[in-house]
């Protein structure tokens, strides 16, 4: 008996977080533009070059290339070109509604895992 | 990066030892020459690198370095350096380093210069051997993945920098060392001894 009402009120929990994903964008679900936007919104307004995402990130051109222009079009992301030592390099940085959407995702996630957010 | 906004009780930042901490850091870089200039990438990479080698050498900011996709790196020093911008350009501190901090901060200066790629090896090789506790060829072949795109001098010459800061040779060391140069030294000796006959 007392495990039906454990159950019950578990299944009530879940819809209800279910239910708040409503607010959150479905196309950040993806693990490169998870790993990007965690990646990028650690470092603020300093931004990360395309060499270093993908040597860290450890993907390819194609992929990384695309994902990026799909978070630069959704507006969570701006690049720029720098001068590093004499080379021309490509600037990600986060925007603020790039952060905001981070940080929505991020708190759902741990809500729907259950770690404590 | 972000502040805890789900806290049931905000809790206040300690405004003096925030200000304390980035006033310290524009001290270093006051001793160190370094102009800094927030719109230069460069500027922003010597910035975190100088710190996370001070970091990793035992001198405590208050900017603890963690590993990120640019290497070792303090998110609350990029705040800072942004909400303090003109503080950093313009290198106005209250703040002064012990006789010891200048002695590092010396050394620091000496061995890397305002160099970003060697800095950026060094702290990284640094994080990975001091942090990480890989042993040192491991170390190089983790730097060699995360910054392929240096070559293998640029490296070789970041680690050696590292290597100069970081590591101050124990008794142990020296005695392998003196073991190791012995049998030279003896050989070249018996050489001298044979040409005076």
């Amino acid at each position: 008996m007392q495990q039906t009402r454990d159950d019950t009120r578990m299944q009530n929990d879940i819809l209800s977080i279910f239910a708040e994903s409503e607010g959150l964008n479905a196309k950040v679900f993806s693990l490169v533009r998870l790993k990007l936007l965690a990646s990028l919104a650690a470092l603020g307004p300093d931004g990360a070059t395309y060499r270093e995402l993908k040597a860290a990130l450890d993907i390819n051109d194609g992929v990384l290339f695309a994902n990026l222009n799909v978070l630069k079009d959704m507006g969570y992301l701006t690049s720029e070109k720098i001068t590093s030592e004499g080379k021309e390099l490509e600037l990600y940085t986060i925007t603020p509604e790039g952060q905001a959407e981070w940080k929505r995702t991020r708190t759902w996630l741990c809500r729907f895992l259950r770690c404590g957010a | 990066m972000e502040e805890n906004t789900d806290l049931a009780v905000p809790v206040p930042p300690l405004r003096s030892m925030t200000m304390e901490k980035y006033k310290k850091v524009i001290a270093f870089f006051k001793e160190l020459g370094f102009r800094f200039d927030v719109s230069k990438f460069d500027d922003r990479l010597i910035a975190q690198k100088l710190v996370c080698l001070l970091d990793i050498r035992g001198i405590d900011l208050g900017y603890s370095c963690s590993l990120y996709v640019r290497g070792p790196y303090s998110p609350d020093l990029t705040l800072d350096l942004y909400a303090f911008t003109r503080e950093f350009e313009t290198l106005e501190t209250g703040s002064r380093l012990t006789p010891q901090e200048k002695e590092v901060t010396g050394e620091l200066g000496r061995i890397f210069g305002l160099k970003p790629v060697s800095l950026e090896v060094g702290a990284t090789y640094g994080y990975y051997t001091l942090r990480q506790g890989s042993d040192p060829l491991e170390a190089v072949r983790q730097v060699k993945q995360l910054k392929p795109f240096y070559s293998e001098a640029q490296i070789a010459l970041g680690v050696s920098k590292a290597k100069q800061f970081l590591f101050t040779p124990t008794e142990k060391d020296l005695e392998a060392l003196k073991e190791e140069t012995g049998i030279w030294q003896r050989a070249s000796l018996t050489s001298l001894e044979h040409r005076d006959e």
